[in-house]
């Protein structure tokens, strides 16, 4: 995007292999692939925010200089409805010549492994037939979700999540170009609470700078921990106080509201078992309840249905009853 | 009787004990209960007459009082909190008996929705019944609730039963006459049916079509049917041991199984508490284990096992021997409602985060999740960027507003 741009993690994505921080084995080997001109398949693997998309939009950029955006398509797998969506939008994208002297297309696939199987399959005999006009790059967070028949078309790469330096050498890049200041303790607050993730430590930067120009540790923590999406923790509670009509209204909200799936939900209450205030017995109950009702929503058609039987076996808990 | 803009239930309330229909048990013993009060042989100093609502726990307090000539002394919870007005109703009644009261009467309406832990709350109530000098008639919708426990022991308890049909059938007949607008044996059984016992919900009702005309009526009537069906079979299910005609239940109900499984899971917490709540919802569990692999395999004999845990199921989880008489109003499902108040609400949400997403290289899921710290980042400059348009922005500023004030809040608490 432009220079411009007033989102920094726009703002500041860096348009150039030498500006990126970390990852210097990928940088290096992407580099040379790159200018050897003669691109294979991409898969980027590794955590959000490591810069993934970034090296994407370099390749591209470094390829086809001022016509980068004619020549380069970004798809989300998460966002588009079916493959099917996909494999017209690629189509339509790689019917067209390449603009300039390099013979292909760049299709930068994010969070490939959001899809199925079957749908991988299909994304397969794409890739095979637009060879000859696009290269594809995909992105996801687990290569081991993606199918080996795509893996050995491409050549893998592992991203590793951010270290502390430098997380921290992107910040005081920021904080000098944007006249902000942060003290010590916050620059060891955001890296944490980044957990590596070099997008959230901007986005946590530039949201307490619109709040105050000097950045504490304080208001990270706050951001932090409003930013994080209401636990399923209340709603266990309620249904442990017998309150099963609270907890399930509860339980509707943060799935509405936070847009959490069933199994989201799911895998969050089988970790915050182990600290409820309960008999270990029962956590081992409740736990199994929770592994049998984590098959049937995989198995069944309503999520809400599902979740509200795993909540009746927690009042029940509640009781001191036997599950 | 003089047209006087009242609601039915109050024109036609009975002024007399004689007057009170299909209720002479608790007629017998509320009497039984004041007779002994004055002579000074009562092992309680309260009654309380519990019942579903509409059923005439009010009336026959009231009622009796009137025939009685005993004075009424209305309290409700916030008269409990007033120290003086209490001390006032227990002072002893030599000092100020009306000329022609034999007595007075405590009447404390409606005390479902005292509290056990407010100031004015059951505690009041329970040392105003240890003071009297005067009867108690409390009035209550559901007395078994555990905050009641100590209140029970202090007080006699009379069940105030649903009407009988055939009662609520020949009032509705006899008022609806009173009222000059006879009506068809089919209107009357329907709105008779309708009240399930409830005479004040009947007579409401009653009221409300007197203006109709008839064949509007018959329609009303019939779209109402389809509920109607729904309300038996879910109190088939819940009141009765299951038995073979339990799983063709749902056979008259004019609703989708689906539907029916949505009314299922609204009303089991209505009606079942801990371990058959866990039961009942573990057989709507199955069920719809069985009803997703319908949907995948096309293999639709599972619907067999679908209707056994939606019906049976759901039946068998109440235990054997207590078969549940409280009287229960279920109600239409709400999910699909709320689900659909929140998308309405949250779709805003919606486009701002799939705008922000596509400008900065990530997904729609991941933008809704970062909605918070994102509403901080977006200014007036990015705002045109995205190019939100007027509710967006609305809602935006909203959500901003919102953040910062939550950031501000936790800011005070954390100095």
């Amino acid at each position: 995007m432009s220079d411009s741009s007033t989102i920094w993690t726009e703002k500041y994505r860096p348009s150039k292999f030498e500006e990126v921080f970390g990852q210097d084995e990928i940088i290096k080997r992407v580099k040379n692939l790159t200018n050897s001109l003669n691109l294979p398949h991409l898969l980027f693997a590794g955590p959000a925010g490591t810069g993934k998309s970034t090296l994407a939009i370099i390749v591209a950029k470094e390829l086809f200089k001022e016509y980068w955006r004619e020549n380069y398509l970004e798809l989300n797998a998460s966002d588009a409805r079916g493959i099917d969506v996909i494999r017209q939008e690629v189509k339509n994208f790689a019917r067209t010549k390449s603009l300039g002297s390099v013979p292909f297309k760049i299709i930068f696939l994010d969070e490939a492994d959001a899809l199925t199987k079957e749908a991988q399959q299909a994304l397969r005999r794409t890739m095979e037939n637009f060879t000859s006009t696009c290269r594809f790059i995909l992105s996801c967070n687990f290569s081991s979700k993606i199918i080996d028949p795509i893996q050995s078309r491409c050549v893998v790469f592992r991203f590793k999540l951010l270290e502390k330096k430098d997380i921290e050498k992107v910040m005081k890049k920021i904080a000098e170009k944007e006249g902000i200041t942060l003290d010590e303790k916050a620059y060891e607050t955001i890296y944490e609470g980044s957990e590596g993730d070099c997008r959230r430590a901007i986005n946590l930067i530039q949201a307490s700078a619109s709040i105050s120009p000097i950045i504490t540790e304080e208001i990270i923590n706050i951001l932090l921990s409003s930013a994080k999406p209401k636990d399923v923790k209340v709603v266990l509670d309620y249904a442990l106080s017998g309150d099963f009509v609270k907890s399930k209204e509860k339980l509707l909200d943060i799935m509405l509201k936070e847009s959490v799936s069933g199994t989201d939900i799911i895998k969050s209450i089988q970790k915050e078992i182990w600290n409820l205030d309960v008999d270990p017995e029962l956590k081992v109950k409740l736990t199994e309840k929770t592994g049998e009702v984590e098959f049937r929503l995989v198995e069944g058609s309503d999520e809400f249905v599902q979740l509200e039987s795993l909540l009746a076996s927690f009042v029940l808990a509640g009781l001191g009853k036997k599950l | 009787m003089p047209d006087k803009p009242l609601p039915l239930f109050e024109k036609y309330r009975p002024k007399k004990i004689s007057d009170i229909r299909g209720q002479d048990i608790a007629v017998d013993k509320l009497k039984a209960f004041i007779t002994a009060f004055s002579r000074g042989i009562s092992k309680k100093k309260a009654m309380i007459l519990h019942g579903p609502a509409g059923t005439g726990k009010t009336t026959l307090a009231h009622a009796f009082a009137n025939e009685m000539s005993y004075e009424l002394f209305e309290l409700n919870a916030s008269d409990l909190r007033n120290r003086a007005k209490l001390d006032e109703i227990l002072k002893p009644s030599t000092l100020q008996q009306s000329l022609f009261a034999k007595g007075k009467i405590i009447l404390v309406d409606e005390v479902d929705g005292v509290t056990s832990t407010e100031y004015g709350g059951l505690a009041e109530l329970i040392a105003l019944i240890e003071k009297t000098k005067f009867p108690v008639i409390i009035t209550c919708n559901d007395i078994w609730q555990s905050k009641f426990s100590l209140l029970r022991s202090k007080c006699e308890l009379v069940q105030v039963k649903e009407l009988n049909y055939l009662v609520v059938v020949q009032l509705i007949k006899e008022i609806a006459l009173l009222e000059k607008r006879p009506l068809s044996e089919r209107v009357i059984s329907e709105i008779a049916a309708k009240s399930r016992g409830d005479l004040r919900a009947a007579l409401n009702d009653l009221h409300s079509i007197i203006y109709f005309d008839e064949e509007i009526l018959e329609e009303e009537i019939q779209l109402r049917e389809k509920t109607q069906d729904i309300f038996n079979a879910l109190k088939e299910i819940f009141k009765l041991r299951a038995n073979q005609d339990t799983l063709e239940v749902y056979e008259n109900v004019n609703l989708e199984l689906d539907q029916i499984m949505l009314w299922l899971e609204e009303n089991i917490p209505a009606e079942y508490r801990g371990e058959e709540l866990a039961k009942a919802y573990d057989a709507l569990s199955k069920a719809d284990v069985f009803r997703g692999r319908i949907i995948r395999q096309q293999y639709w004999h599972f619907l067999v096992y679908q209707n056994f845990f939606m019906t049976a199921g759901i039946s068998a989880a109440k235990g054997i021997k207590n078969l549940p008489q409280r009287f229960i109003k279920y109600n239409p499902p709400r999910r699909i409602l709320k689900i659909w108040m929140i998308n309405q609400k949250e779709a805003k949400k919606k486009s701002i985060a799939s705008k922000y997403a596509e400008f900065t290289h990530t997904s729609k899921k991941r933008a809704m999740k970062e909605f918070f710290l994102a509403s901080l980042i977006m200014n007036d400059v990015l705002i045109k960027e995205l190019e939100l348009d007027e509710q967006e922005i609305e809602y935006l500023n909203e959500r901003k507003l919102q953040a910062i004030e939550q950031i501000k809040a936790m800011q005070n608490t954390t100095k």
